[in-house]
Parts: structure tokens; C-alpha cells; sequence
């Protein structure tokens, strides 16, 4: 089990490189405004649109791998879902799909 | 001649291009009524059209209205899903159950030969399939939306289906189908090609913008005509009352010391004091102004979107919510303009855009394509041309008399 541990980067190491990810699409100087932390979520704390969800989930893509089918995943949820889907969902879905 | 009778919401973009299409019939003999739950200033109406709002039978719902248009300035400062929920559940539904007991009976009443309905003013095709009466549908702004629903979101699909279905049960449809749209004619008020839509189903009639409701404001063309810098119009609409100032705020902060000349139409009284080169106005003459313009800045209400590409001008389009997105990459994907989201929106951005509109060829050039296509979908005469053909195929017995 060892290996499996070693192979799944710890939450608070998926969350940085997500903060960042997002930091990149939104603008440095909007992610400043925004106390960013794994219970944000997307389209109401850090009032992110689709287009800037779709770039955000390109780069989890490019980083984690095309295994990761995120937009895939999104497309399953209902209306309340997508609304309080926020960085842990996420982290906990790439831990998942690992 | 035909009796045509407009369903409409009390959202004026939604209202305005069936002004349009009503005034052109009128002029052609038909005799024309709106009905709405909202009245709406007589000075929009064409002469001879009537504007009627079934106040006894809404007498119960004026809080309840009251308090869906005021829900309707939360728009801006909500998420796109739930900007969804807001305008099904919360706005198109409840409207089209509270209209439909005015409104039927004042159909059993006037006996329209045509009920046209508004594209989220479900009541009118609600009713007139419950009448047996042909219906006609308007759509001012580029359908779908939400895009493959079915295909790409089945959870939101199931949704909408079920809000539909429990809608048309609870006005008394008990057939399977959807009925708030017309399957026979859609006139959709833009160009197929602008839309994406390469190849639409038969009863979807692209017609393109459509002019002719009457427009009185006055303007002080004197001081535009003094006017030598670059023209720069900026429009918010007539809906997204509370974010006027922080946009207009904004706007001041990128253009007051710019070379050009910004023509906002907003009632002044929303900041104090206005730079010299801004000329602000509540309402505006607007397609009459366009023709004056150099490039246009506004969050993509459609009339506004339609006035701009008629007249083959860039637009820095700054989406704020409903389909403002879905407008803004139509834009992108045309090259007729640049996008940038209200919430994301900078002065040094925004000056940017605009030189960029202003020097690069390259946007005047595709705005004057898109207004090639608007120009060949045939505007209001071609809307009139479908409907009066709708109403002679639709009830033959008109024919005879």
C-alpha cells in the first residue's frame, strides 16, 4: 500500500497547485480579492463563469492527465450540484480517479 | 384581415421587436392587441395598437410580481446555474401560471385568429393549444442557450422537462409534448449564421432585427454633431437597474481622459458628475443614434446587439448574466468584437478594447459581414410576410372573406 500512498499527492498539495491553476485563469489581481480555500466554490465565491471553468479544467487536464474527464464528470450533475460544487469536490475526485 | 394577439413578459427587450413587427401590421390593416401583466408606456405603442393588462384577474399576484421583477436584480450577483433556476422557476413559470386565467378569457373574449408568444412567455402557447388556436412564437435573441441539454447535461434536461410538464398539468394539459413554444413558426429576430444555426428546422425563421416602433426621445444632437473625437454609444439596457453605478463608475475611470467621445444611455442621476466628454441620457433614440457611432459597449442585450451589427459596428461586449455569455461568444467566434466579463472588468482592459475596436479594421470588417447576413434575413417585413402567410394557412376560412 505503500506505493499508493506515495502516488497520491496529499490534499493540501492538490489544493495549491489548484489555487494557482485558477489564479492563472481568473487574473492574478481578481484571486487576490478572494480568500480562496478548499470550501470555495466555483460559480458563487469565485464567481467563475463556464468558459473560465472549461480553461480551469484544461489545466487540471494537462497537469493530472486526459484520464481525468472532468467535463465528463460536471455534465452528471444536476443544477444544485454544479452551484455548491467547490476546490474539495474537486480534490477529492482527482484523489479518485488516481 | 387578422386579429393578432402578442403574449409578452414584462421584460421591455423581450417586448420591443413585437412593437416592431405589430406596428408593421397594423399599417397593413390587422387589428393588434399586447397582453401583458405589466402596462407599458403609451408612447411605445404603435397608434392603433392596445396594450392590455388583465387586472382583475392578476389582482391577487401584484405582490408577487412586484416581487419577481425586483428578484430580477439579483441577476448580476449570481452564478450561471442558478441565474437558470432564477429564470425558470422563479420568473417564466410562475408568469405564464398567473397569466393564464386573464389571458384566456380575454381570448374567449376577442377571438384572435393568431396568438404570438413571446419565447419565455409560455402562457400565450399554453392557451392558445388549449383553444385550438394557432400560435406563432418570437424569439429576440439567439436560441439555444443552454445548449445539448439532452446530450451533454441530462440532469438539467430531466429539470426543465419536469418544470414544463408540471407547468402544462397545472394549467390543464394533460398530453404528452411540449407546448410553450410553436412548432409551426418561430421568428427569431437574427441572422442563422450569427446564431450557429447551419441548418435549422423548417418552422425556425430566422428574420434578422427588426425596426419600426415608434422611438420619440428627444437627444441633443447639436453637441454630438461638436463632438470630434471617436463615438463610443454604451448601453446596459433597461433591465440591471442596481449595478448602473459601479459599471458607469468603471467606465468614467477607463474613458475620461481618452480622446473619444462616450454617449451613455443611463439616467444621469446615477453618479454625480459626469466627465465632459460624456453625453448621458436616460432614453435615447437609439437605432437613429447608431448610424453616428464609431463602437458600441454594452453587456449584450440583444436589441442593443442588433442595432450595433446593422450598422457594421465593433462591440466590446461585457457579459453580466443570462444569456449575455452565450451572446458574447457568438460575437467572439464572428470576430465582430471583444468580450470581456463584467466581473472581471478593468479600466486599462476596457481602453484597450476599445483602441483595438477602433484601429483594427479587422472587427469593422466582420461586424459589416454579420450585417451582411441581417440585412439578407429580412428584417420586418419579411416577419410580417410569415405571419400573415401563417394566419391564411392556418385558418383557410379567411381566404373566402
Amino acid at each position: 500500500m505503500d506505493t499508493v500512498t506515495i502516488n497520491q499527492p496529499a490534499a493540501a498539495a492538490i489544493f495549491d497547485l489548484l489555487k494557482q491553476f485558477i489564479t492563472e485563469v481568473i487574473g492574478e489581481e481578481f484571486a487576490e480579492e478572494m480568500d480562496i480555500r478548499p470550501s470555495s466554490s466555483f460559480t458563487k465565491d469565485l464567481e467563475m463563469d463556464s468558459i473560465e471553468i472549461v480553461a480551469f479544467s484544461e489545466k487540471v487536464k494537462a497537469h493530472f492527465g486526459a484520464h481525468i474527464d472532468f467535463t465528463g464528470w460536471l455534465s452528471g450533475m444536476d443544477l444544485d450540484q454544479l452551484i455548491n460544487l467547490n476546490l474539495n469536490d474537486i480534490i477529492h475526485y482527482i484523489q479518485q480517479c488516481r | 384581415m387578422s386579429k393578432f394577439l402578442f403574449v409578452v413578459p414584462p421584460f421591455f427587450g423581450h417586448l420591443s421587436p413585437t412593437l416592431s413587427i405589430g406596428a408593421g401590421l397594423i399599417a397593413r390593416g390587422h387589428e393588434v392587441t399586447w397582453l401583458g401583466i405589466v402596462p407599458v408606456d403609451e408612447a411605445h405603442l404603435p397608434e392603433g395598437g392596445v396594450f392590455m393588462v388583465p387586472e382583475a384577474a392578476l389582482k391577487g399576484h401584484r405582490a408577487e410580481i412586484e416581487r419577481i421583477l425586483k428578484r430580477q436584480d439579483d441577476g448580476p450577483s449570481l452564478s450561471q446555474p442558478e441565474v437558470m433556476k432564477l429564470a425558470l422557476e422563479e420568473t417564466y413559470v410562475p408568469i405564464a401560471r398567473m397569466m393564464m386565467p386573464g389571458l384566456e378569457q380575454f381570448m374567449d373574449e376577442w377571438q384572435p385568429d393568431v396568438v404570438v408568444n413571446d419565447c419565455i412567455t409560455f402562457a400565450g402557447a399554453l392557451a392558445a393549444y388549449k383553444k385550438g388556436i394557432p400560435c406563432a412564437t418570437t424569439t429576440p435573441v439567439p436560441p439555444d442557450v443552454m445548449g445539448d441539454t439532452a446530450g451533454n447535461a441530462p440532469k438539467i434536461f430531466e429539470w426543465l422537462q419536469k418544470l414544463i410538464r408540471d407547468l402544462q398539468h397545472s394549467v390543464g394539459i394533460e398530453e404528452e409534448g411540449v407546448f410553450i413554444h410553436s412548432r409551426k413558426l418561430n421568428i427569431v429576430f437574427t441572422s442563422a449564421a450569427f446564431a450557429g444555426f447551419g441548418n435549422p428546422e423548417p418552422h425556425m425563421q430566422f428574420v434578422g432585427p427588426v425596426q419600426g416602433r415608434p422611438n420619440h426621445s428627444p437627444f441633443d444632437w447639436e453637441r454630438l454633431s461638436g463632438a470630434t473625437t471617436p463615438k463610443i454609444f454604451v448601453s446596459l439596457g433597461t433591465l440591471l437597474v442596481d449595478i448602473r453605478k459601479e459599471f458607469f463608475t468603471r467606465l468614467i475611470e477607463a474613458f475620461r481622459d481618452e480622446p473619444v467621445t462616450i454617449i451613455a444611455a443611463t439616467d444621469p442621476a446615477v453618479l454625480e458628475e459626469w466627465p465632459d466628454n460624456f453625453i448621458v441620457q436616460g432614453f435615447v433614440p437609439q437605432a437613429a443614434l447608431m448610424p453616428h457611432m464609431d463602437a458600441v459597449i454594452c453587456h449584450g442585450g440583444f436589441n442593443t446587439v442588433n442595432d450595433t451589427f446593422m450598422n457594421g459596428l465593433p462591440m466590446l461586449i461585457t457579459p453580466i448574466a443570462y444569456d449575455h455569455f452565450h451572446t458574447a461568444s457568438l460575437i467572439e467566434k464572428a470576430g465582430c468584437g471583444l468580450k470581456i466579463r463584467y466581473r472581471r472588468m478593468r479600466a486599462a482592459d476596457m481602453r484597450n478594447a476599445v483602441w483595438r475596436l477602433l484601429k483594427e479594421p479587422r472587427f469593422r470588417e466582420a461586424a459589416a459581414a454579420v450585417r451582411e447576413t441581417f440585412m439578407a434575413a429580412g428584417g420586418s417585413a419579411r416577419a410580417i410576410e410569415l405571419l400573415e402567410n401563417f394566419v391564411m394557412e392556418a385558418t383557410p376560412k379567411l381566404m373566402d372573406a
